[in-house]
Parts: structure tokens; C-alpha cells; sequence
């Protein structure tokens, strides 16, 4: 049935579709090693240098940033350092994988990138999406869920949040769908065919409206679906059009909706009026309906490149700090991918593993191309960021900020107890911190394209209260009451950079450290309060590395 | 107009006293314009070193929150069945007649050029206001930098000790933060809505001076380590924003008008708005490029009339009095002083003797840097209802912003593939009202 009402169009249409001419790597390889092969491939064909390996402790840093959206306390870094080298990224990788921490943290990456910025607080999607997280749904099930979930199942109803805050902007929802599901701006394409990219037709950005224009929210705030209804836009050269129900790369889906007789048209549009003024009314379905097509068509096997290839593109950027596909929204045969193979790899496996996000992550996140250095420390020009040739510094989220700080300022022994204690009590003391994190995280910037960290956020550490009377609070469950009791300041000082920065200082840090108590010897504690400030709004906490 | 690129809008008076006011980092503008690192990747046209030149230029955005009537400010139409009660006045420039409502600034439109033609066609408040701000119908796929972040980008230093884009908002009616969309954080308003002086610009007691200053050296020790080795724009953008806090606090005083004379504020007067004006002032001689102080709120859906005599008698005090303070400083060359709102107010008085919403035919005034004083450009119909002549829209009103502070309003923007020009596509400024 679904099948038959599809119909393809023919568009100059090639250079994100799967067909390479390339062989690609076979499919049973380890995701890992496909993309260690692909990466390293183009360094080396560009005689580019890559950078080495990170250090241990910088590792185990950056991949508990990523997979639990927060720096690891010292007891994890301990024992980190004292495992089998040669098992133990494999064991944090899959430790955290499973842990809440993933959960939560997974969760608030994917709100970043779905929700509006001003509801990225909402407690529904919130609740859908950590319900989706903890049981891995498979990311094609989520984009039905959240485009057109049932509205009699709990979670699908929050997930259709996503809708449901766009429903009264059109444009909005065009958008937004075509960008964060499908890696495609089209918004160019709605006054005119887009000037620089072939693939993108007036056609295409009001075929993706149609897929909405017959949503409404009814006065229950549910989302209803108008029975008819037709998109209709004006070229530029002037003709008017009526557009089709087409996804983006020229699949169309027939209406089946049969011709109504103006009576009938009128009987639904009174209907509609109902649902959108009276609560009490029971919301009825047209038979046809459009947003349930769009999920069909987007998901079926000959349309899913754009579903599979963004959502791999935008896990790689997040965990990369480029998209291979970059910027993510520019997923079109005018902006090649760095590396093509890969992309197509990692599409097509995504899809063989049923959208299993967690596969994806955890590949990523064991090849050696995730763990290069950011340092570049030769005179040459260090070389270009899409060959991941040298890591890319990425701020840190809000949250994944906030977190740290809060874990970073604890007394450190407090962080013992929990390698022996159960899951459940982690669990526990996990929501504590993620809570703990809602005050502080709108104090900083959404990283985004083009992020700057904001001079409001330098004001804030340096003047404001909070982070005199909390951060640096000199009582017992805190940092700096924790290194005021260790009476060496060279102990203190070490102490300090491992809780924040979980390395070491370096002799000339030590120094300058030392020297600075020195001057300050008739108030010590005062002073230690203003090394470890230091050491919160140094950029090395502020970023991944 | 003078040249795009002369440095204080056709006259040097006063620019040296303003970099005086800055001291070393004033006269270090052109190196330090060399160390910005702040540049949005792919910017079309890099910083020159010829761009420096436009550093003086300010901009005072008088935002008349709400939607002010037309009709009882700039374009009166008195004896009209649409007209209301208040009477036309004559100006001291020629054959230009405003609002009786404005006095004061009738003996100064020799210094303002009115725009009486304004089609903007949203009528609503959210949507009237993004098209105002950022002179352009906003788009879902990209989030546009409002005027006060342009001006900020264009004519500010990526070092300043004074704050780029400061924005007040008193009034809970209507409140906008502004948004400096794209071009990041960097570019974003010092925004004031509760309180005169902005949050956590003064140092705790708890901290002594000494410590405050001490641990901001151990601070940027630890970060050259780190960036010394990171070519990262965004991680320069944290030493950057950390770089200007000592300067920002010290620019605290700017936002304290007890440090004005008394005959100043004696001026000035106790109100909100023109004390809000006088803050302007002092951070635009400072430097800061743009401030903007709205007045809320013009939404006069009912008593129209009386609204607008007591809005508008503030609005002629506080306006007058910044021209002459900006006059008598020799700033008035390089300020351009703006009202505007999100849009006009209807022809047709409702039953509440009210005006409504309307953007089909309204004003706006420029005054100052660029502008040429005592012209008026375009005319409604006689009762209002309609442009007569020289329909223009928000992104003409854009270009001419520009044009005055003698940016080049063609000038794009490449985010990511897609060149995104100052003002819309296609906005030609209104020459007719420039110099």
C-alpha cells in the first residue's frame, strides 16, 4: 500500500547518493578500525602530520566528557591510571556506555540539538528523551516517535513535543526537520531555487511543507491533521504552483485523500474549528496523513540516506568538533564530505545495526583518530581541521560545564566511596549532580557554529557570589576546604590541578603557584580559594581537548 | 555625506578627546584590530586597516516600544479625520512641521531628518520588532544579528575596555533582549533591565583587590600554556572575553550618573528615560558603539491621546537634551541617534480612542553622524492611510544606518556557503537624508 502510492522523480541528484564507485570497506569490520582506515588514508595521501595519541589521564578525560557529560573525579582517574593499559579504554568505553551517566548525558546532547533554545528545559521531551536513551531506541524509531508518535502512548505523546512547540510556525517546522533530521537547509529554496546548490528546488522546500501544512494544534494540545488542504506557492518566475508531498530527494508520495465535495469540505473544516476551540472533542484522523507519509518515505530503504548520513554526521561532530559533512546542515552535492567512504560506511551500518546510536558512539570513540592531541607544536601551519589530524578543542556544553565544575569543586575523597558502591546509589547521587547543574548551566553559551565564550560569563566567575560562597566554599566537602587541611602547599597545589584538571601541573606552573602563596602566607586558605578560581576559568576546564 | 572611511563623520573636533578618554589602549587601536582573533570564519571582507577609520562612530537607538503613533510625532495631520486633537507645530527647519507633542525637538530638527514613508507591513509586536532590529523578515535557518551586534562587529575593538552593545530595557512590556544571532557571543548586548549598573561588574568585598588581580595572572599564565599550542578560535574567544574584565569593571562608573556634574543632570532631569540618556551618552563618549534605551510603552491600543502626551513629552525632553549634550561635546557628529519602534499606529481612532497597530504608513528619525538635518523624506496620503511617495521598508532603514556610520551595508557575511549582506538583498539607503 505504501509502496505502491510512492512514485520517483528523476533529479540531478548525485553526489551524496551511496553509489560510489569506491568499494567500500566490508560491512563486518570493526567500526573503529573502518574509520582509522579511512581517516588515516587521507592524511596520508595528503602528506599531512598527524598528532600523537593523548596521554592516559587526558583520555580518560575526554571520554568521560563525552560519554558522561562530565570530567572524571579523581577515584576514576586513580584508577584508571592503575588498570591493564591494554583493556582499560575498552572497559571505561563500555562502563559508561552503560552507566546513567550516558543516559542523562546522551539525553542533553540530543535536546541541544533538537529543542528550541527557550524550552530546552521542557520536562516532557526531557522525559521522552531519557527513556529513549536508557533503553538504546533505535534512532529511526525516535524520528517516527517525535515527527508522528501515537498520542495514547505516554512517551511518544513528550516526544512529540518536538512538533507540538513548532506547530503554530510553519516554516519552523519545514525547517527544523529538514535541518536536524535530514543535515538540509532548504530555507534558501523557499523564494527561490537555491542559487549555489543544485539539489535544492523551490519544489523541494514547499514539498517538505506539505508534509506539515495540514498539522494543527487542537485546544486539548494535541496534534490534529487537517482532512485536506493544498500548498501552493509562486515561482520566481512568477507561476503559480501547487506543490507536491516530496522529501528531498524527489521521492513523491500521492495523496489519496479522495475529492471531497464542498460539503464535505465544510463539514471538516467545522470540525477542525471544534478541535481547535473545544477540549472536549475527541480528535479524529483523515486516513491520509501526511506526517506519518513523510515518516515512511524518510525511513523506507530507498529514501534513508539523509536520515542515516545525518544523524552519523552529527554524532561525528559532536564527538569530533566537525562535521564530516560540514557545516552538518549543508548535506548536499555542492559541500563534499571530507571523507566520503566513511560517511557511506558508517550510513549503511548504521542502518544494518537498526539505528543502534550507542554502536556508533562507542566506534567512534575507540578509533585512534578520536584520540589524536590538540596540541600542535611545530612552527608549520598546523593542517586542516577536516583532515582530524589534530584533535579539535569543543567547548563545553552548559551542563557538561556545570557538572564539572560541581564534580571538580568537591572534596576528592568524597568520590572514593562510589567505585565500590551499588549503580542504584550512583544513580541517585548522578541525578543530585544533574540537578545540581540546572543553576549554573544558564550562565553559559550553547555552543553552536560560531561560538564565543561571552564576557558575561568572565564577569559571572569573577565577581559573582556563587562562585566565592559555593564553588570555592573552604568547608569540609569542598575542594578548597579539602587542600586547606593538607598543610604542604606543594600537596595542595597538586591536589588542586588533579581535582580540576586531572593532570599534574608542570614546573613552572608549580612555581608560580608556589610563589603566589608565598605572598599571601598570613592567609593561606584565602589564598588557595584563588589557585583553584584559576584553575576553574582556565580554558583548559572549559573545553574538551 | 562625508566618505565612507573618513574617521569622524566630516569632522575632526572632538575624536581626539574621546581617545584620550581611553588612554594607551585608544592609541594602540590599529594594533590591536591586527590580534583580533575573534573573526567569524570566512568573512568576506577581513578587517583593513583602513576600517579603523570608522572606530569613532556610535549609535543611540531610541526604541519606542510599543509602536508610537506617527501621527502625534512625526507625521501630524491635524484638521484630518484622522488626526486627533493635537495641533502641528512649525520647526527650525524649513517647512517642516512635527507634533505639537514635541517642542523641544521642533528647535532642533535642524539636527534630525524624518522618514515619513515606512511600509513594513508586520503588525505584530514579535515579529514587527525582529523586523525592525535586524532590518530583515527572520528566517528559520539562521539567527540574525540585530543592529546593535553589527554595530558592535563593525565598529567596535574585539579588545574594547568599554562594553560594544549595551542595551536597557526598564519596562516589562514587551522586553527584548536583542541577539547578536551569528556573529556570537563576542557581539551580544550588556543587557539592563532591573537595575542602572549591570550585574557582577563590581569586584566582591570578600576579595581584595590585590587577590582579584593576582589570581587573573595565575589565570592567564595557566591559558597561554594551553592556547599556546591550540589554533582555536573559540578557545581564544575565552582569553578574549577574560582579557576585557578588568577594563569592563573599571568602565562600572560609565553606568553612574552621580559622576555627571549637577548642572548635567540637572538637565537630564529625574526621569528614567533621559537619565537612561544620559548613560548613553557617557558610554558613547567613552566609546561604546552602540546603546540602546528603550521606552515602553506606545501601545496605545486605548487612550491614545493621553498616552502619547505624557510618552511623548518625555521623549521630547530626553531626546533634546541628548542632542544638545552631544552637541555641546562635539559628539553629535559621530552619533547617530535613532527612534524607532517595531511599527506605526493606525489612521482610525477605535472606540477606546485608541490607536491600533499599523505598518503601512509610519515614521521614523534620524539625527546626528551622516544625517542631513531638517529633511524629511517621503509622505503619507492625506489621512495617512497609505505611502504617498517614496515607499521604503526595515531594510532600507538598515542601509541607511549603515551608510550614515559609514559602513558598507553591501558588505556580506559568509555563513557557511550562504553570503548573508549587512542589510537584506537588494536595500539601497535613502540618500535624501544623508549628508
Amino acid at each position: 500500500m505504501f509502496r505502491a502510492s510512492l512514485a520517483f522523480t528523476t533529479l540531478l541528484f548525485c553526489a551524496t547518493s551511496l553509489a560510489h564507485a569506491v568499494e567500500l570497506l566490508p560491512a563486518d569490520q570493526p567500526v573503529e578500525s573502518v574509520i582509522d582506515h579511512y581517516v588515516d588514508d587521507l592524511i596520508q595521501q595528503n602528506d599531512v602530520q598527524p598528532t600523537g595519541q593523548l596521554d592516559a589521564n587526558i583520555l580518560i578525560r575526554r571520554l568521560t566528557l563525552d560519554l558522561a557529560g562530565r570530567i572524571p573525579t579523581t577515584a576514576e582517574l586513580h584508577a584508571y591510571l592503575a588498570a591493564d593499559p591494554a583493556i582499560r579504554r575498552v572497559e571505561l568505553v563500555d562502563r559508561l556506555l552503560s552507566s546513567p551517566d550516558f543516559f542523562d548525558h546522551h539525553r542533553n546532547e540530543l535536546q541541544l540539538l533538537l529543542e528550541y533554545p527557550d524550552r530546552r528545559n521542557d520536562n516532557d521531551f526531557r522525559k521522552y528523551l531519557l527513556w529513549a536513551t536508557e533503553q538504546n531506541r533505535p534512532w529511526d524509531e525516535m524520528f517516527r516517535d517525535m515527527l508522528a508518535g501515537d498520542e495514547s502512548d505516554e512517551y511518544q505523546k513528550a516526544a512529540l513535543q518536538f512538533v507540538k512547540h513548532r506547530a503554530r510556525n510553519l516554516d519552523d517546522l519545514t525547517n527544523d526537520t529538514a535541518i536536524l533530521f535530514f543535515g538540509v537547509n532548504v530555507s534558501c529554496a523557499k523564494c527561490h531555487d537555491h542559487p549555489l546548490v543544485e539539489d535544492w528546488k523551490q519544489d523541494h522546500y514547499f514539498g517538505m511543507q506539505s508534509f506539515f501544512s495540514r498539522t494543527f494544534l487542537t485546544k486539548k494540545q494535541d496534534l490534529g491533521e487537517k482532512f485536506y488542504g493544498e500548498v501552493k506557492f509562486t515561482t520566481t518566475g512568477g507561476v503559480e504552483k501547487q506543490a507536491k508531498f516530496m522529501f528531498l530527494n524527489g521521492a513523491v508520495v500521492e495523496d489519496t485523500t479522495p475529492e471531497l465535495t464542498d460539503e464535505s469540505r465544510k463539514k471538516y473544516d467545522e470540525l477542525v474549528k471544534k478541535l481547535q476551540q473545544d477540549d472536549k472533542v475527541e480528535v479524529s484522523y483523515p486516513e491520509f496523513r501526511p506526517r506519518q507519509r513523510l515518516v515512511e518515505t524518510a525511513s523506507h530503504k530507498d529514501n534513508d540516506e539523509f536520515l542515516a548520513k545525518n544523524i552519523v554526521n552529527r554524532i561525528w561532530h559532536r564527538l569530533m568538533g566537525r562535521g564530516i559533512v560540514d557545516p552538518p546542515d549543508q548535506l548536499h552535492s555542492e559541500n563534499s564530505p571530507s571523507h566520503p567512504e566513511l560517511l557511506d560506511w558508517l550510513a549503511r551500518d548504521t542502518v544494518e545495526h537498526g539505528y543502534d546510536l550507542k554502536r556508533l558512539i562507542r566506534g567512534i570513540v575507540l578509533s585512534t583518530s578520536y584520540s589524536r592531541s590538540s596540541e600542535w607544536d611545530s612552527a608549520a601551519e598546523p593542517p586542516s581541521a577536516h583532515y582530524f589530524a589534530v584533535a579539535i578543542p569543543r567547548p563545553l556544553s552548559p551542563r557538561q560545564y556545570a557538572m564539572s565544575l560541581l564534580v571538580a569543586t568537591r572534596n576528592p575523597p568524597h568520590w572514593e566511596q562510589w567505585l565500590t558502591r551499588s549503580a542504584e546509589d550512583w544513580k541517585k547521587e548522578r541525578t543530585g549532580l544533574e540537578n545540581g547543574a540546572n543553576g549554573w548551566a544558564n550562565q553559559f553559551e550553547i555552543p553552536g557554529a560560531n561560538f564565543q565564550v561571552a564576557v558575561d560569563e568572565a564577569l559571572f566567575f569573577s565577581n559573582n557570589d556563587r562562585i566565592d560562597n559555593d564553588l570555592l566554599r573552604d568547608s569540609g566537602d569542598r575542594l578548597v576546604g579539602h587542600i586547606k587541611e593538607l598543610k604542604d602547599p606543594s600537596a595542595a597545589i597538586n591536589a588542586a590541578f588533579e581535582a580540576v584538571n586531572s593532570r599534574q601541573p608542570t614546573k613552572d606552573e608549580q612555581a608560580a603557584m608556589l610563589d603566589y602563596l608565598e605572598t599571601r602566607k598570613e592567609n593561606e586558605p584565602a589564598a588557595l580559594k584563588q589557585v583553584v578560581w584559576a584553575l576553574l576559568t582556565s580554558p583548559e576546564l572549559r573545553f574538551n581537548y | 555625506m562625508a566618505k565612507p572611511g573618513s574617521i569622524f563623520c566630516g569632522s575632526s573636533d572632538h575624536g581626539l578627546s574621546r581617545r584620550g578618554f581611553l588612554g594607551a589602549a585608544g592609541a594602540a587601536t590599529a594594533g590591536t584590530f591586527a590580534a583580533d582573533m575573534t573573526r567569524l570564519d570566512g568573512l568576506k571582507n577581513p578587517l583593513l586597516a583602513g576600517e579603523v577609520k570608522r572606530q569613532q562612530k556610535s549609535v543611540i537607538l531610541l526604541w519606542l516600544a510599543g509602536g508610537a503613533s506617527q501621527f502625534e510625532t512625526w507625521d501630524p495631520k491635524p484638521g484630518r479625520p484622522t488626526g486627533g486633537p493635537y495641533a502641528k507645530i512649525k520647526t527650525n527647519a524649513t517647512d517642516v512641521h512635527i507634533s505639537e507633542l514635541l517642542p523641544k525637538m521642533a528647535q532642533r530638527m535642524n539636527h534630525t531628518a524624518i522618514i515619513r514613508s515606512l511600509n513594513t507591513k508586520i503588525g505584530d509586536h514579535g515579529g514587527g520588532a525582529s523586523l525592525m532590529e535586524t532590518g530583515r523578515v527572520s528566517d528559520p535557518g539562521l539567527v540574525y544579528p540585530d543592529i546593535g551586534a553589527i554595530a558592535a562587529r563593525e565598529l567596535g575593538r574585539a579588545d574594547s575596555q568599554v562594553p560594544d552593545y549595551v542595551s536597557m530595557y526598564t519596562s516589562t512590556e514587551g522586553r527584548r533582549k536583542g541577539t547578536s544571532g551569528f556573529l556570537g557571543a563576542r557581539y551580544a548586548p550588556m543587557f539592563l533591565s532591573d537595575k542602572q549598573i549591570p550585574d557582577n561588574m563590581r569586584r566582591l568585598e570578600a576579595i581584595s583587590n590585590d587577590d582579584h588581580k593576582d589570581r587573573a595572572a595565575l589565570r592567564d599564565l595557566l591559558s597561554r600554556r594551553f592556547t599556546q599550542s591550540r589554533f582555536s578560535e573559540k578557545v581564544n574567544s575565552h582569553t578574549t572575553a577574560y582579557s576585557r574584565v578588568h577594563g569592563l569593571m573599571s568602565s562600572e562608573k560609565l553606568f553612574d550618573i552621580e559622576q555627571e556634574p549637577e548642572s548635567v543632570r540637572a538637565k537630564y532631569g529625574p526621569r528614567q528615560f533621559a537619565q537612561q540618556c544620559l548613560i548613553a551618552r557617557r558610554l558613547v563618549e567613552a566609546g561604546t558603539p552602540f546603546v540602546k534605551v528603550a521606552r515602553a510603552w506606545w501601545d496605545s491600543h486605548g487612550q491614545n491621546f493621553e498616552t502619547h502626551r505624557e510618552l511623548c513629552a518625555d521623549l521630547d525632553h530626553a531626546m533634546a537634551t541628548l542632542l544638545d549634550d552631544l552637541e555641546g561635546r562635539g559628539l553629535l557628529e559621530n552619533t547617530l541617534v535613532v527612534t524607532l519602534g517595531e511599527f506605526g499606529r493606525t489612521p482610525g481612532i477605535n472606540a477606546s480612542l485608541g490607536r491600533d497597530h499599523f505598518a503601512n504608513a509610519w515614521s521614523c528619525s534620524l539625527s546626528g553622524c551622516g544625517v542631513r538635518g531638517g529633511s524629511v523624506y517621503g509622505k503619507t496620503d492625506p489621512d495617512g492611510h497609505k505611502v504617498a511617495d517614496g515607499e521604503v521598508g526595515a531594510a532600507e532603514v538598515f542601509a541607511t544606518i549603515l551608510e550614515a556610520l559609514g559602513i558598507d551595508h553591501e558588505k556580506e557575511y559568509m555563513i557557511g556557503s550562504r553570503p548573508v549582506p549587512l542589510a537584506d538583498f537588494g536595500a539601497k539607503p535613502i540618500k535624501e537624508v544623508l549628508v
